[in-house]
């Protein structure tokens, strides 16, 4: 069979190959030029084109010096790194413990057929749709110490014991963002959750329910190992969240008090456009950008892996 | 059918089972969906309350404040949305917002539609390069002081291309990945058939298939919209002129400003960044859930 095509083809004449050939459709080129060009001058030019600033001091206006690898050598005698990166961890690891689980109940709470589960589904969703900046500034009032909400509740139920200053004292104005962040996302979550319940054939419950295995061992042995693949999901979204958070802390106490609710973003932020120590800021955004694309790809795979799976 | 026809004797059993057990199973689950109602109504309250608390305080006088902490306002100080819209420059901020929102929509719908178009539909050798190269790098984040000092040195510090441009470029990959799935499900005949009858690749894209991708271009189109929309970080560094804020930008300036002293004028403006928002996602809210779950449901 090979011999005869190449024997066929070495008798078709040059002139009739060299059009087919040769002529390439600048259409398809074209229609993908714009967006290349936007992604690549705005996205990849930066992504690499900024790494000589790493290696200067440079303040924005006295023309830079290059230090080498200064900066690199000097974020291991910053203070501040383990103390944000502690912070990040936390609220990391807080948000997508706190996220999941009520995201998770909520959603199995409107699984099963309930009167106004469209509501409960839409309003529970709503600050996904609020500016992190709404959200952040209206919280800061209702966490006020002398006149917000939250202590005037206590003080109206009696439990004066209660009350906080839940900005303002270092040991639980992290805590207090955990519970703002996640009043923003949790909705966001559920709703993944419940598509991935929908997944789940109603027959398996009811086999399940024939055999007399209570709701616990339901969810043990059905739920929880079918909604694996949504719960991975929604923890790498949650995680990535965490490790990029900024404009919550940054809005409802720049990082304070006593840096107790500085993440890494903020720390860059304020090195950066506080101090105006370009280049040492621009080394760590390119640390941390490597640590965020790394989890991005355990993201990514986990993702992918699901799209296999249906 | 043959599913219903289990389910349903299925569920004959479960009933039958019901009947021989007793009156206890029937009251466990209405006891269950009391105890879920309740759970969902705290949990919706906790919701709603602190956006009715929003606008109530953003009613109030001065003195309510301390006196009047959770009700509604005695009385309605439209004066309160004068001010903040007047001293906040929320008008200004309102139109950029709407402006940089609207641009960065179009211009990602346009350039990610092509490209998809280009690499499913055409026959494009490097189509996949393309859509591969997008796809990996796009979780990459960009550091924030090269984008920064990029966009001064473009001379683009306090205009709408230093908001628009980044967004675009950070939009169009997730995009370009929703409209291939989508019109990888778009028969090509419909395109072959468009082609034969004389249709060039532009106008077969425009006149048969934009047409038809009106559920992709709305989940694009809101998601763009949205997170444009309640972008912090980028104004922040790139603005500087009052005028040229965007509204999440303008909210906290003014809180700065007079949140120590004029809170009801603070809460005047939360609501004015809120209200429309929260209504069209009322009005929509299908598209809009949708829309924002799509990357995490579809992907």
């Amino acid at each position: 069979m090979a011999t005869v095509t190449t024997g066929l083809r070495k008798r078709v004449p040059d002139s009739v190959k060299k059009p087919t050939r040769r002529r390439t459709n600048l259409a398809p080129f074209l229609f993908v030029l714009p967006a290349v060009l936007f992604y690549f001058v705005f996205k990849i030019v930066p992504m690499f084109g900024g790494l000589p600033l790493a290696f200067l001091r440079w303040d924005g206006i006295e023309p830079p010096v290059f230090v080498g690898v200064d900066n690199f050598t000097r974020m291991f005698e910053d203070e501040l790194i383990p103390l944000a990166l502690g912070n990040n961890i936390k609220y990391a690891a807080g948000t997508v413990i706190m996220k999941t689980a009520l995201s998770l109940f909520t959603a199995l709470l409107l699984n099963q057929a309930l009167r106004g589960r469209g509501f409960y589904r839409t309003t529970l969703f709503t600050p996904v749709v609020m500016s992190f900046v709404v959200v952040g500034l209206l919280w800061t009032w209702i966490f006020n110490a002398q006149i917000g909400l939250v202590n005037s509740l206590m003080h109206a139920l009696g439990l004066d014991f209660l009350i906080q200053d839940w900005l303002g004292d270092p040991h639980i104005s992290l805590p207090s963002m955990l519970v703002v962040d996640t009043w923003r996302w949790y909705g966001f979550h559920m709703v993944i959750f419940l598509a991935g319940l929908q997944t789940i054939p109603i027959e398996l419950y009811e086999a399940a329910r024939m055999d007399g295995a209570s709701r616990w061992r339901q969810f043990a042995n059905i739920t929880l190992p079918l909604l694996k693949p949504v719960l991975l999901v929604n923890v790498t979204f949650a995680l990535l969240g965490g490790f990029n958070a900024f404009d919550i802390p940054y809005i409802m106490t720049e990082g304070g008090p006593a840096n107790s609710t500085l993440v890494m973003a903020l720390h860059i932020y304020i090195r950066g456009f506080k101090f105006y120590k370009f280049g040492y800021a621009t080394a760590m955004s390119y640390v941390w950008a490597v640590f965020i694309t790394i989890l991005s790809i355990i993201q990514f795979r986990v993702l992918s892996r699901n799209t296999d799976n249906n | 059918m043959s599913n219903t026809t289990t389910s349903s004797i299925a569920s004959q059993q479960a009933s039958r089972i019901g009947r021989a057990f007793g009156s206890s199973i029937r009251t466990e689950q209405m006891l269950v969906r009391i105890a879920s109602h309740a759970i969902l109504i705290v949990l919706t309250l906790l919701i709603l309350y602190p956006l009715v608390w929003m606008v109530f305080e953003s009613f109030k006088t001065g003195g309510e404040f301390s006196t009047n902490v959770w009700g509604p306002p005695q009385s309605l100080q439209w004066v309160n949305y004068v001010d903040a819209w007047n001293t906040g420059k929320l008008g200004y901020a309102l139109v950029n917002s709407t402006i940089v929102s609207l641009s960065v929509v179009v211009l990602v719908i346009v350039c990610a539609g092509l490209a998809a178009y280009a690499i499913t539909k055409m026959r494009f050798r490097y189509g996949p390069a393309v859509f591969f190269f997008l796809i990996f790098t796009m979780s990459a984040p960009v550091p924030i002081i090269p984008l920064y000092a990029m966009l001064v040195a473009l001379h683009l510090t306090d205009t709408y291309g230093a908001l628009i441009l980044p967004a675009v470029a950070g939009g169009i990959p997730f995009s370009v990945f929703m409209f291939r799935a989508y019109f990888l499900s778009l028969p090509s005949e419909l395109i072959e058939s468009a082609k034969v009858d004389g249709c060039t690749d532009l106008s077969a894209f425009l006149r048969i298939v934009v047409p038809i991708s009106g559920p992709a271009i709305a989940t694009v189109a809101i998601l763009q919209f949205i997170g444009t929309w309640n972008e912090y970080f980028l104004p922040l560094i790139m603005i500087r002129t009052p005028e040229m804020r965007t509204i999440p930008l303008a909210i906290q300036a003014f809180f700065y400003q007079w949140g120590r002293t004029e809170w009801q004028q603070v809460f005047a403006a939360l609501s004015i960044g809120t209200i429309p928002m929260v209504v069209l996602y009322y009005l929509m809210q299908r598209q809009f859930i949708q829309g924002l779950t799509a990357g995490a449901i579809k992907a």
